[in-house]
């Protein structure tokens, strides 16, 4: 080091460790390429299965579910592999896809949105459970959901979690005003006027028309409660420009012109900036999913704790409250090269034991008939079990593979109906964009 | 074929033949040196987009399985496409107005952090600041800014009497997409400032002295020297943002979701919708090949301006 002086051994230093640096950086870059190229199974052990599944959180993580299945037998190991949490969705959709796509069984079993079933049944990614999981295993579920997971008569998902849309009220305003929880729409708005007149709260009903998916599940709700439907029932014709459709869609947009109770911002929001004002004691009624009823318990996020009630949506007169059906399913991936591992894993998730567990940590309510007769759930999620009826008889959203084009049309279509006024106009040309993705 | 060979080969044999093979290797040794650079810029850039034009023209959809070749379907469904065609004129707009506005502003910018004084460094420094923020960042600040509930807009402009009552500013289609554009202004000007600052420095002292001595006023000096001089580089500085401007994707994402009645989607989100969320790779092909193709033209409009702007300096 001495004799070679300053600026040399520098040099020298530098280029050796760039070289080195080189050489390495290339070893690991091709060994990545290797493992990538070689079999998906390689590298993973024989009773290795994979999980790929949508980030619940809650007091405890998915991750430990798999955890406590690895330590409850010796004869699988799970390995999971989170997805972006379920409030992007869409985001856990285009993953599943690139991993379903591949048919190469790189994923064995899955978490799938209510409104993928179809989807992922039609491409041949979800694997029929028919033959595996007997009828009278079924029958332990909630026929609804049962019936939610089959496309084209063949069961393709196992309900792990349901959720639905339902009314949130402030149990104090009603009380002290002398209301009874609205059963119709317009005796929401009737309610709802009258709080905003006496002063008690800014707004009156808050509800989600953010161009996005959301909108489609309080368009469902809003249809459904009218007596009709966005796809006829063989999924075959279009009736969103139907009478039924058009008074509902024009009522979502009379909430805010015309009775005024919904603030315009509605226009813009999801369900986080809606729950916001309602759990800050600034709104009287509030449509939203399961998640709000703890936040809303929950005094460090909530000014209105112990002040809120949960009831089903209202209906119009002389038609039935109608909720949003969401949650999510198992699935196998139909490539997978251990569906009886998967299987196994699926079954155990899904069990009445597992879902009880869910519901106490993760607030995740329960699929099986059976779930809601228990002393457990009555204990840790007694809402749950009052709305029982809510969640599980929740109307679906149209069933079709194409339903990703279906929800984007009717976002842009609606999101125009409301904003223009021209609900008409709007609802005809969202049918005929439906219309040409189905075709 | 024999014969050919036949009448080949005396040439071949020909006395100059080693000098030809010398001048042979050579060229396939540059080759060789060149393959790897070119490979890679073929593979980079040029596949992905004959992939896409190739893709335009089939009916691929990942959930129906199905991949068709059907020609120019797509295209002309995109003519009846309402939503494409509003993303269309939207994104043009948006450029248009992003872009001339950031270049006035940023003009005004470079000029101002072109004079010299006290704390010059400081100052182009911070202008910098909006630039370096992530854009998902700045959609979520402009989100609360403009929130028509509780925004800080709100509260100004109702307390200076400007507006009656809150306006949601990202929830209506009259003002959705000017929110976004003030967003995108705020965020780039610094970029154009910069570019522009740099041309500007390329403006001899010399000739704003001697400008001075002739008597000129400073306007004077100004439309007839400084402007001309810069004339080019801040029609870079433009050509180059306004291609950027127009795959304006991350705003809309996250500040409205393209909507209020699909008022603020762009053409690069309206491609990711289709290719990604509704999985049409045909489709969202199409689309956005239909965007590649504009941009070529903008490119094309601005290097004629460019184009004419360099023969007037020869002249």
């Amino acid at each position: 080091m001495a004799n070679s002086g300053p600026g040399g051994s520098r040099r020298f230093s530098r280029r050796s460790v760039l070289r080195f640096g080189t050489a390495g950086l290339g070893a690991v870059a091709a060994s990545r390429v290797l493992a990538a190229c070689g079999s998906p199974g390689a590298g993973r052990a024989a009773n290795e299965i994979v999980f790929a599944s949508a980030q619940f959180t809650g007091s405890v993580s998915l991750r430990a579910y798999v955890d406590a299945y690895n330590a409850s037998q010796s004869k699988y190991k799970v390995t999971f592999r989170p997805l972006p949490p379920p409030s992007s969705s869409t985001e856990v959709h285009q993953q599943l896809v690139q991993s379903l796509g591949r048919q190469d069984g790189s994923v064995d079993v899955f978490t799938q949105d209510v409104i993928w079933i179809a989807e992922f049944a039609g491409a041949g990614w979800a694997q029929p459970l028919d033959t595996m999981i007997s009828e009278a295993e079924r029958a332990e579920y909630f026929p609804g959901l049962v019936q939610a997971c089959t496309y084209q008569g063949k069961f393709t998902a196992l309900p792990l979690y349901v959720d639905a849309g339902m009314l949130y009220y402030r149990t104090d305003l009603l009380s002290s005003a002398g209301l009874a929880v609205p059963k119709t729409w317009p005796d929401l708005v009737a309610a709802a006027s009258r709080l905003q007149q006496a002063d008690r709260v800014p707004y009156g009903y808050l509800w989600q028309g953010k161009q996005a998916e959301v909108l489609v599940c309080d368009l469902v709700e809003m249809i459904g409660s009218a007596g009709g439907r966005i796809l006829s029932e063989d999924g075959q014709s279009v009736l969103i420009d139907q009478p039924a459709a058009v008074s509902a869609v024009e009522f979502m947009a009379d909430t805010i012109n015309r009775y005024r109770v919904s603030p315009g911002d509605v226009l813009s929001w999801d369900e986080e900036p809606s729950r916001t004002p309602f759990t800050g004691g600034r709104a009287a009624f509030l449509r939203n999913w399961t998640y709000v009823y703890n936040v809303a318990q929950n005094a460090q996020q909530s000014q209105v704790v112990g002040k809120v009630g949960v009831a089903p949506l209202p209906a119009f007169p002389g038609g039935q409250s109608s909720a949003c059906l969401g949650g999510y399913q198992l699935g196998m991936n139909s490539s997978s090269t251990k569906k009886d591992g998967a299987l196994d894993f699926m079954r155990w998730l899904s069990s009445q034991t597992q879902q009880l567990n869910l519901a106490r940590d993760l607030s995740l309510a329960p699929t099986r008939q059976a779930a809601y007769e228990s002393a457990e759930l009555k204990q840790t999620n007694p809402f749950m079990v009052s709305l029982r009826d809510v969640l599980i008889g929740g109307t679906p959203r149209p069933i079709t593979p194409k339903y990703a084009q279906v929800s984007l049309a009717l976002q842009s279509g609606v999101s125009k109906a409301l904003s223009s006024g021209d609900v008409v106009g709007s609802l005809r040309a969202t049918k005929a964009q439906i219309e040409q993705a189905l075709t | 074929m024999t014969v050919l060979l036949e009448a080949g080969a005396p040439r071949t044999a020909a006395p100059h033949r080693r000098p030809t093979l010398g001048k042979h290797r050579e060229v396939l040794a540059g080759l060789a040196l060149l393959a790897p650079t070119l490979l890679c810029v073929l593979a980079v850039s040029l596949y992905p987009v004959v992939r896409t034009f190739a893709l335009s023209l089939r009916d691929t959809d990942l959930a129906g399985q199905q991949s068709e070749y059907i020609g120019l379907h797509n295209f002309a469904e995109l003519l009846d496409d309402a939503t494409f065609l509003g993303a269309w004129l939207q994104t043009v707009g948006f450029t248009a107005v992003s872009t001339a506005l950031e270049t006035v502003l940023g003009f005004v910018i470079a000029l101002v952090i072109h004079q010299s004084f006290r704390g010059r460094g400081l100052v182009r420094a911070a202008v910098l600041v909006p630039w370096a923020i992530p854009t998902v960042v700045t959609s979520k600040m402009f989100g609360f800014l403009f929130n028509g509930d509780n925004g800080v807009v709100n509260y100004l402009l109702v307390h200076l009497h400007l507006i009656g009552s809150n306006v949601n500013f990202v929830g209506d289609p009259h003002t959705a997409l000017a929110t976004i554009v003030l967003a995108d202004v705020w965020k780039t000007t610094p970029f154009m400032a910069l570019l522009i600052l740099a041309g500007l420095q390329t403006v001899s002292p010399t000739l704003l002295e001697a400008a001075k001595i002739d008597g000129a006023s400073a306007w004077t000096t100004f439309w007839r020297v400084t402007l001309p001089i810069v004339a080019p580089a801040l029609l870079i500085a433009a050509l180059l943002r306004a291609l950027d401007a127009f795959r304006i994707f991350d705003l809309p994402y996250v500040l409205t979701g393209g909507g209020p009645a699909s008022s603020t989607m762009t053409l690069s989100l309206y491609a990711y919708q289709r290719t990604f969320n509704a999985l049409q790779l045909g489709y969202g092909s199409a689309v956005s090949t239909a965007m590649f193709l504009t941009e070529i033209a903008i490119a094309a409009g601005f290097a004629v301006f460019l184009v004419r702007r360099f023969r007037a300096m020869e002249v």
